[in-house]
């Protein structure tokens, strides 16, 4: 008995597992995480030093009377240089660096640190980055060397540079990114600046066998030296015309800037000359020797074995093979400052580089991708999330560059085309490149065409939220030279952004959110959490509860809803538009149809959809919608202006930013004095609240501040707000309490969208995982021939939730009814017959 | 004979004193509920209490050394 009834929990209890832990949807589950975890193992080799470990030393100082709620972090015993107040940082053992962001040379320290750390937090005055090998890694890879770094870190320091600091910097840069893999001409290349690195490579028999003895005569070395290029002939398009070329302005303006700065200070100013030892270095004599096509990877993985991984680049200008594609940004197309600085990142020496770029939501991460494109003129595959992003990519090509439509093509489950002429765009998503089930037969042919050729630039849109494996699958069956992420928070609660950087390459530039904000590329958000106390009836039945069900009470909340209808009518008559969200199905209908508002969720077809949304857009009665989390990404309403939030998904970082990305490009945000509202409604002394806390770390570390409201202003005098007397509040009650458990599920709401993503992993995890509980509303790829499994109460099984049932072999059913059997009373009449 | 019981009267806020009717179903100590906010107890059990509510209140606080 006892042994049965542990077989029967398991599945239900890791499923509940499952929904409590992981993010949003789109976040593989942990069954999935194992999967890739070995399918690492061998691919993927973690140079040696990619593993720190935080030195702990105690040091003997005074500790004072606060000195025990820093613990570890008290670092009081660090010895001040002299001049400690012309320098803006504190640099740790652990590697964290901490910034004075009020200091004079900010600015310019922000720049250098940005490229060798990892931003943590930034809010307006200290900032917090942190030394990682991966920041080091993506240092060197944009050509920092290593004393550089550790002189620069030492000028700005207001202390020494501690000597744990000084091991890991030259342990982490100083055999990466000396060793290049370049593809030339189509032939692959290893390439350095230091002839001795290629001579140790050579020496290992794998690499030695790889090598090809090229018909170019090979000088005594044997390697084939030539001259790197620089990045004084790439012109990114769209940069004005003033500054053609990035670095030179950059280093031309800290020439000036240091030389008015004339006085004692202007050792610390020495930063900024890093730009120009970046040219200097790429103006060394490159040495190289080439390896077959055919043996790429066991180079690379023996290289990182070694110790001494590879950067990819791609020489564009210099990839005779490939076919140029025309393509460039309309002339009236002008990209803004942080743009630019991005992609000067990525193109700085003259080659693409392939990474990651994070910008937030609204900051025109598709422009910085096309001009991406536009610079390396040559054909390119872009990837997005689902079959919306795919036409609003589309779109974007059209609007911002000057490529003729029949060079675009797309490629999703409804639209197969290819596109004319040599070189041309395809866009497609990452479930439909990635899937192994049996394909059409259009789409197979579709694949081969992918797959058949070469590549020049891969553009892979909202790289965070696609699992690591999926990555990999699009990455070895596509063929591409250069790689670029785009991105706006990377974050993921499973904590494997780490993976992106060694498949797609490093993090290349990192927006500051405050920064854009105050300059007005995106709103001003005025961000709240209110607390809206339980009422004592519902916060009884919360206590008694399972933990499924509480969700459905603490969404439900009468305190809620008022909060909610009161905020609406006040920032209706201020003549906001505004979206409230809700993951909770059950919770959206019931408050859109309570306040009378129209909504959307993912039952709502599309035709219905595009309805309400053009009219929240241009009618001015429509001025507030509710949203399920199929408005969490890809639709656009610059209009909003203010933005509720009463449920949401459990924990997840990533959903509370990309909501707040909803309202970042409002259309009104250069008015004078404006403002966006983000609030986030929470039922106090609930689980809620501790989810709200968590949610709002990403936005707290980009600089956000939340104000917390207790009680709404005016809302006591406000008359005839929903669910004022007991009576309504306990019938409200009692509807919650009768509703399915199954309603506290956020997963439900999926789209029903073949090669949509989140439905894509959804249903993988349930194959995957073996559950029998499959998730509701998951449907196999196909959609219409798919085998679609539902738990479900009697109503909505008997069709109380708009189901209905096929009918299928209707003519098979219709001859059996003609033979049946009559009854004997009836047969003797039909005999008649 | 007159039996006396030590008792206390908590302050407190409707959903404290709905966590404390809770709790009052596992152990009786609740003598007199007075209303929404007030609640009279044996005095005994005043520290207990104290430390049950302190629980169950910190299950529902997002620490940010905990996700380190």
């Amino acid at each position: 008995m006892g042994v049965k009834r542990g077989l029967d929990d398991s599945p239900a209890e890791s499923q509940s597992r499952r929904r409590k832990n992981d993010g949003p949807i789109h976040d593989i589950d942990a069954e999935e995480d194992q999967d890739i975890e070995e399918d690492f193992s061998d691919k993927l080799v973690v140079p040696k030093h990619a593993t720190m470990d935080a030195v702990n030393q105690s040091h003997n100082f005074q500790r004072d009377s606060v000195s025990y709620i820093f613990g570890d972090h008290d670092y009081t015993w660090l010895p001040l240089k002299t001049d400690h107040g012309s320098r803006p940082l504190w640099i740790t053992e652990d590697g964290h660096i901490i910034l004075e962001g009020f200091s004079p040379i900010a600015e310019k320290a922000i720049d250098f640190l940005i490229t060798i750390a990892e931003p943590v937090s930034r809010p307006s005055h200290i900032h917090e980055y942190k030394l990682t090998p991966y920041s080091l890694y993506a240092a060197v890879s944009v050509g920092l060397e290593t004393e550089d770094i550790i002189e620069v870190l030492s000028r700005l320091s207001k202390v020494p540079v501690p000597e744990s600091i000084l091991g890991l910097i030259r342990d982490c840069t100083l055999s990466y990114g000396k060793v290049k893999l370049v593809l030339k001409h189509n032939r692959y290349f290893v390439e350095s600046s230091h002839p001795e690195m290629l001579q140790t490579l050579l020496r290992d028999p794998v690499i030695k066998e790889s090598r090809l003895i090229g018909d170019d005569e090979p000088n005594n070395a044997g390697l084939i030296t030539g001259k790197a290029p620089n990045a004084k002939d790439v012109v990114i398009p769209g940069v004005k015309k003033e500054v053609p070329d990035p670095n030179k302005a950059a280093g031309g303006s800290a020439a000036t800037g240091a030389a008015s700065q004339a006085t004692g200070e202007d050792e610390i100013f020495a930063v900024v000359g890093l730009d120009r030892d970046d040219d200097d270095v790429e103006n060394d004599d490159v040495h190289a020797f080439e390896i077959s096509s055919s043996s790429v990877e066991i180079v690379k993985k023996r290289c990182n074995e070694l110790d001494y991984p590879m950067l990819e680049e791609y020489d564009f200008r210099n990839d005779t093979l490939n076919p140029d594609l025309e393509i460039d940004l309309k002339p009236i197309t002008v990209i803004r400052p942080y743009q630019e600085k991005s992609l000067s990142k990525m193109f700085g020496n003259g080659r693409a580089r392939s990474g990651i770029i994070v910008l937030p939501c609204g900051a025109g991460k598709t422009l910085v991708g096309i001009t991406a494109a536009c610079t390396v003129k040559k054909s390119t595959l872009v990837l997005c999330t689902s079959s919306v992003s795919v036409l609003q990519w589309k779109q974007q090509f059209l609007l911002w560059s000057n490529i003729k439509p029949h060079q675009i093509a797309m490629f999703t489950s409804d639209q197969k085309e290819k596109f004319l002429g040599a070189a041309g765009i395809v866009i497609s998503t990452y479930s439909m490149v990635a899937n192994t089930r049996n394909r059409s037969h259009d789409s197979q042919k579709m694949m081969n065409f992918l797959k058949s050729r070469e590549w020049g630039f891969l553009l892979l849109d909202e790289v965070h939220v696609v699992p690591a494996n999926m990555f990999r699958k699009v990455l070895t069956t596509i063929a591409a030279h250069a790689k670029l992420g785009l991105t706006a928070t990377l974050v993921r609660e499973d904590e494997k952004i780490d993976d992106l950087n060694f498949l797609i390459g490093p993090k290349l530039y990192e927006a500051n959110w405050m920064d854009l904000a105050s300059r007005g590329h995106i709103a001003n958000v005025q961000c709240a959490e209110v607390w809206c106390p339980m009422t004592p009836a519902f916060y009884r039945e919360y206590l008694r509860e399972s933990s499924r069900k509480r969700t459905l009470l603490y969404v439900m909340n009468p305190n809620k809803f008022q909060a909610c209808q009161y905020l609406i009518r006040y920032h209706e008559e201020r003549g906001d538009k505004i979206i409230v969200f809700s993951d909770n199905v059950f919770a959206l209908v019931a408050y859109a149809r309570k306040l009378e508002k129209p909504f959307i969720y993912g039952e709502t077809s599309q035709q219905e959809r595009v309805r309400i949304l053009q009219n929240f857009q241009h009618n001015p009665k429509i001025n507030t919608i509710f949203l399920s989390k199929v408005g969490d990404t890809s639709i656009d309403l610059p209009e909003a202006t203010c933005l509720i939030q009463v449920s949401s998904h459990y924990g997840s970082r990533r959903q509370e930013a990309q909501r707040l990305g909803r309202i970042l490009r409002a259309k009104r945000r250069n008015d004078e004095g404006f403002n966006a509202f983000f609030y986030s409604l929470v039922s106090k002394d609930t689980q809620e609240m501790y989810y709200s806390t968590k949610r709002q770390q990403f936005l707290i570390d980009q600089g956000y501040a939340f104000k917390v409201i207790t009680n709404l202003d005016g809302m006591d005098q406000e008359q005839d707000l929903v669910y004022s007397t007991p009576a309504e509040q306990m019938s409200l009650l009692q509807t919650v309490l009768l509703a399915q458990e199954s309603e506290a599920d956020l997963n439900e709401d999926v789209e029903h969208d073949a090669d949509d993503l989140t439905g894509n992993t959804t249903r993988r995890s349930g194959a995957g995982g073996g559950s029998v509980l499959s998730h509701v509303g998951t449907s196999l790829a196909g959609g219409s021939h798919g085998v679609k499994r539902t738990v479900g109460g009697l109503k909505s099984l008997s069709g109380g939730d708009q189901m209905a049932y096929i009918e299928y072999n209707k003519s098979v059913n219709l001859k059996d009814k003609d033979k049946k059997e009559h009854h004997p009373l009836f047969k003797k009449h039909y005999n008649k017959k | 004979m007159v039996k006396a019981v030590k008792g206390v009267v908590v302050e407190c806020d409707s959903a404290v004193k709905q966590i404390i009717l809770g709790l009052n179903e596992k152990g009786q100590f609740i003598i007199e509920d007075l209303d929404d906010t007030h609640v009279f107890v044996d005095a005994s059990c005043v520290d207990q209490l104290r430390e049950d509510i302190d629980q169950i209140l910190n299950e529902n606080t997002y620490k940010v050394e905990d996700a380190k």
